[in-house]
């Protein structure tokens, strides 16, 4: 006989949908519904516990970007339309995630871009995106309102709403019919304050995936591992506006110490280790979205997932 | 004059004739929502004159339907209103409205109808309005008499001319009404939840001039039905208009739906941060002082009506800064009004408390304790930068109305530093100060069916939960009952939540099914149980930030107090720290008890264990301090002896001292039931 994997709990992860097909209004050729879980996801048993989806993260303009991927992907990473098709095609990510890094420079001030940008990518890949929309405060409104303008009908996930900054990201949440991101600094008091705060201007429950914030392997990973741990104990105890699914994106990764003064000969594979071993373990955390930005990380990373849910890696294998 | 009451019944029956009459209404192009009234009332789609009279019967004759329909009908005859008029605006405009109505960028909706009397005043009306980023629509003689006055309109500047008739109104309403589908997930048919929108979340107005017929007084009339404030300016009289001058127009509109300008900015030459809270202000860099035992000083904050105070004054009575010499202690009164909608007098003392914290943010102003006990300082480098008087109450206005926006629509600040103004007025709020100790004076447990919760912790003690009493304050002495039931109807999502105390469990500890219900569930399922006056029966959980700890030493039979300030060993053997490392992190550890200082005087203490006769030592500092009050408490309950029983320190410093001690002056707690 399986274990309860139910405990005592009796709630289960709000869904939300990202994408949308055809015939659900949009164009892309997949849609995802996210959440869903009563139990944490690698347990296993009867209870539901959908396997993490894996993002590619892209950006507009490269030099943003850890010289590591540019050495790994070449001229990809000039070129959004392309490495976002790649993702797809090449590397086989499951949704991807736009950096509108441009966005970033003083006294931005080309809005149009960023529908382009978005349009444009929207037409090289058939998956779901997430899209990372302004940095700056003062441009945020405009920036928004472009955002969900240019994905209208595709159920965008948007990025990043903060305590501090929402109101913009979660009008075009509403206006335009996406999701958002609503991130908060490693704290499930917060999370749940800002999720409050988003059901208060209007935003349903299933249109908001938290992100708890992850810091790197080594520079603070296990603070977010309790927050992530916490608020899926949260979610499953019962607390509603706590309930939804969580995204990771440890962006500090390829960034760190260990990988930034790797010997060259190693340093990719060191990044692609670094990233796998942060990523899968914000996925047996709880985190149903994991971000990445190395194109070899994805196929290990669904290699583990299957291994944990099915294979001799995880419990299953031991019964 | 015309009665609003009769022109709205006589064209509410022009109304209902017309609608038998009608013939071609069709549905707009550029809107997936049909005649958007009707539709979001009733869930018909208007398109012809059976669904029409369909909607309209289904509406229960609602006027703002029939309204809607027969403008329809005129438009498809029509067509169009020839530029500047919009008419109806279609969907994709309409979200990006919507997009800067959530995002902020626009506060509120305006509709200002009719024609006005004096062009130049109703120039001024829009431009208020612009100014305090209304988006304003604009129908009837309005629009041709503003062609003269120099006010642009257009979209970009928020001013939009729907139509040349006062019937073309009824497109501000449908805006609502879609905006209400758009944002609002309201389904077309639920009249219901389209009216609770309407009324609590789209921020609208109407601003009547002359001119209206009665239907279209019936029509605007209507509109209060969606929680619309219909500001006259014109000849109408009644109770349910509200009439102003053209002046006050906007401000009392505004008011009325609780719409607010916010403030982003301090304009004072120091910074202003949370971040330089911590920072004290020494003697050597004081520039000038104030209170603190060397001059008299104090702060008072009062509610007024509103009207009654110009928001953003700032009044110094009495000399400036730099008529006072440096390195002197100088008089000042802090009198700060304060106006708001939902404002109330109990919230008085909870925002005066604030004073504190923002004179504190000031880089180079420093303020310590309260009341007419404030000590403040100025400092060298913020004079020499610039700051004066005025400055600080430019600061205190600018942060109470930025943190408080929900709650204030006016903050004036007075500052007297005129020594004999500032005595009178002292005089006056220490009047004030006694009438606000007198109400929560008295106040027993059993009177109230609610506690507060406060679980401002968590973010450090995760599954802490304080139940805050009439006669148990927070652990951390911060908050009463009334801080816990006002900071809840502040902030309904905040950190203090009610607590329905329900059926009792056992009346001697303080145990309720209520309260174990919420601690159950606020603690995520860690503590099944809570009295709220034991400390050896699931005592509460402690946070961290309690100024006591009570403690049982079963040696002794009794149970001793340590407050934080006191360095020695105690006679359990362990400091504060130790103590407080051993309780702390939203543990419930039986026996120990995180508590304020004040529920030591509360009738409520260690009633789990017998009373206050329990009580055998405490750090002398403690016990002067409450001296005074405690025995006055203790004589009140026939224990005057007991004062001079309770050891400290100097009487008993180990746990052998101490029973020797006890059992010479017969300490009370030795022959009571045993503890464990």
């Amino acid at each position: 006989m399986a274990p309860d994997i139910r405990f005592d709990w009796t709630g289960t992860v709000g869904s939300v949908v990202l994408g949308a097909t055809k015939t659900e209004g949009g164009t892309r050729k997949i849609s995802y519904r996210i959440g869903g879980g009563s139990t944490l996801p690698f347990l296993s048993g009867n209870a539901s516990s959908p396997s993490p989806l894996v993002a590619l993260e892209i950006c507009d303009t490269s030099e943003y970007w850890s010289p590591v991927i540019r050495n790994y992907c070449g001229d990809l990473v000039d070129d959004i339309h392309a490495w976002s098709q790649a993702a797809e095609t090449l590397y086989g990510a499951d949704l991807v995630r736009l950096y509108l890094t441009s966005t970033k420079e003083r006294n931005f001030s080309d809005i149009v871009s960023v529908k382009t940008s978005i349009e444009d990518v929207l037409s090289a890949t058939g998956l779901p995106l997430i899209i990372e929309g302004s940095n700056e405060p003062k441009i945020d409104s405009e920036v928004f309102l472009k955002c969900g303008e240019a994905g209208e009908g595709e159920r965008l996930l948007l990025g990043t709403a903060e305590a501090s900054r929402y109101r913009s990201i979660a009008a075009a949440a509403l206006a335009y019919n996406h999701s958002l991101i609503a991130q908060s600094p490693i704290d499930i008091n917060l999370a749940k304050q800002l999720n409050i705060l988003l059901r208060e201007i209007g935003v349903p429950r299933d249109h908001i995936v938290i992100d708890p914030y992850t810091g790197t392997l080594g520079y603070g990973f296990e603070y977010s591992y309790s927050a992530i741990e916490r608020i899926r104990f949260s979610a499953l105890k019962g607390d509603a506006d706590l309930a939804m699914p969580m995204i990771s994106s440890a962006t500090d990764t390829l960034t760190v110490k260990e990988v930034r003064e790797a010997d060259p000969k190693w340093q990719d594979e060191i990044a692609v280790q670094w990233e796998f071993y942060t990523g899968i373990a914000a996925a047996v955390a709880g985190a149903e979205i994991i971000c990445v930005r190395h194109p070899r990380t994805i196929p290990m990373l669904r290699k583990a997932f299957l291994d944990l849910k099915t294979g001799t890696a995880g419990p299953a294998g031991l019964t | 004059m015309t009665d609003v009451k009769i022109a709205v019944t006589s064209g509410e029956k022009r109304l209902q004739n017309r609608i038998l009459s009608i013939s071609t209404p069709r549905a707009y192009d550029e809107t997936a929502y049909h005649l958007p009234v009707s539709y979001a009332l009733t869930g018909l789609a208007v398109h012809d004159r059976a669904t029409a009279q369909e909607a309209y019967a289904r509406s229960g004759n609602n006027t703002i339907v029939a309204a809607e329909c027969l403008l329809s009908e005129q438009f498809a005859i029509g067509g169009k209103e020839h530029a500047p008029y919009t008419g109806f605006i279609g969907d994709t405009v309409l979200r990006k409205l919507g997009y800067s109505l959530v995002d902020g960028s626009i506060l509120g909706l305006a509709l200002v109808i009719g024609t006005p009397d004096n062009a130049g005043l109703a120039a001024g009306i829009c431009r208020e309005l612009q100014e305090k980023y209304m988006l304003t629509f604009l129908s009837g003689g309005v629009v041709p008499a503003l062609s003269g006055t120099g006010v642009k309109l257009g979209l970009e500047y928020r001013l939009i001319p729907l139509g040349s008739t006062n019937t073309h109104g009824i497109h501000f309403a449908d805006i609502v009404a879609r905006v209400a589908m758009m944002f609002g997930g309201v389904t077309p048919g639920d009249s219901g939840r389209l009216l609770k929108y309407a009324t609590e979340r789209a921020k609208a107005i109407v601003i009547v001039f002359s001119g209206l017929s009665d239907e279209d007084i019936a029509l605007v009339d209507a509109m209060r039905a969606l929680g619309f404030p219909i500001v006259s300016l014109g000849p109408y009289s009644g109770d349910a208009w509200i009439t102003a001058i053209p002046e006050d127009a906007v401000r009392v509109g505004m008011e009325a739906k609780g719409i607010r300008v916010t403030v982003t900015a301090i304009p004072i030459p120091m910074a202003c941060s949370p971040a330089f809270e911590g920072k004290s202000i020494r003697k050597e860099e004081m520039y000038v002082e104030f209170g603190g035992g060397r001059s008299p000083a104090f702060e008072l904050l009062r509610m007024r009506r509103p009207g009654e105070i110009k928001d953003g004054q700032i009044t110094v009575i009495g000399p400036e800064i730099d008529a006072m010499t440096e390195g002197s202690a100088n008089p000042l009164g802090i009198i700060i009004e304060v106006a708001g909608k939902s404002m109330k007098k109990d919230y008085e003392p909870i925002l005066e408390r604030r004073i504190h914290n923002f004179v504190n943010y000031g880089e180079g102003s420093w303020h310590v304790a309260q009341r007419d006990l404030i000590w403040v300082r100025i400092s060298k480098e913020a004079v020499a930068k610039g700051v004066r008087i005025e400055h600080i109450g430019k600061l205190l206005a600018g942060k109470f109305r930025m943190d408080f926006s929900a709650l204030l629509d006016a903050v004036a600040v007075t500052l007297i530093t005129d020594e004999k103004k500032v005595l009178a007025a002292k005089d006056e709020a220490e009047k004030v100060y006694e009438e606000r100790d007198a109400r929560i004076q008295g106040m027993r447990d059993e009177d109230v069916d609610t506690y507060y919760s406060c679980t401002l912790c968590q973010t450090f003690a995760p599954n802490h939960v304080c139940v805050i009493t009439p006669e148990r304050p927070a652990l951390c002495g911060a908050i009463s009952w009334l801080d816990g039931k006002i900071a809840y109807e502040i902030s309904p999502a905040g950190p203090n939540q009610p607590v329905k105390k329900g059926a009792l469990i056992n009346a001697q500890n303080g145990e309720y099914e209520g309260v174990n219900r919420f601690v159950k569930k606020t603690s995520h399922g860690e503590i099944d149980r809570c009295s709220l006056y034991s400390v050896m029966e699931y005592p509460m959980t402690c946070c961290g930030c309690f100024e006591c700890i009570a403690l049982m030493l079963p040696e002794v039979n009794g149970i001793m107090v340590v407050n934080r300030e006191f360095k020695g060993v105690t006679p359990s053997g362990m400091t504060f720290s130790t103590l407080a490392g051993t309780i702390g992190g939203g543990a419930q550890t039986p026996g120990f008890a995180g508590i304020s200082k004040n529920y030591i005087l509360s009738d409520r203490f260690l009633q789990g264990e017998g009373g206050i006769e329990r009580l055998v030592w405490m750090p002398i500092q403690l016990k002067d301090e409450l001296k005074n009050r405690l025995q006055k408490k203790l004589s009140e309950q026939g224990h005057a002896d007991l004062f001079e029983k309770i050891a400290d320190e100097t009487k008993a410093a180990t746990i052998e001292e101490l029973t020797t001690y006890l059992a010479g002056v017969d300490h009370p707690a030795l022959s009571m039931k045993p503890l464990v």
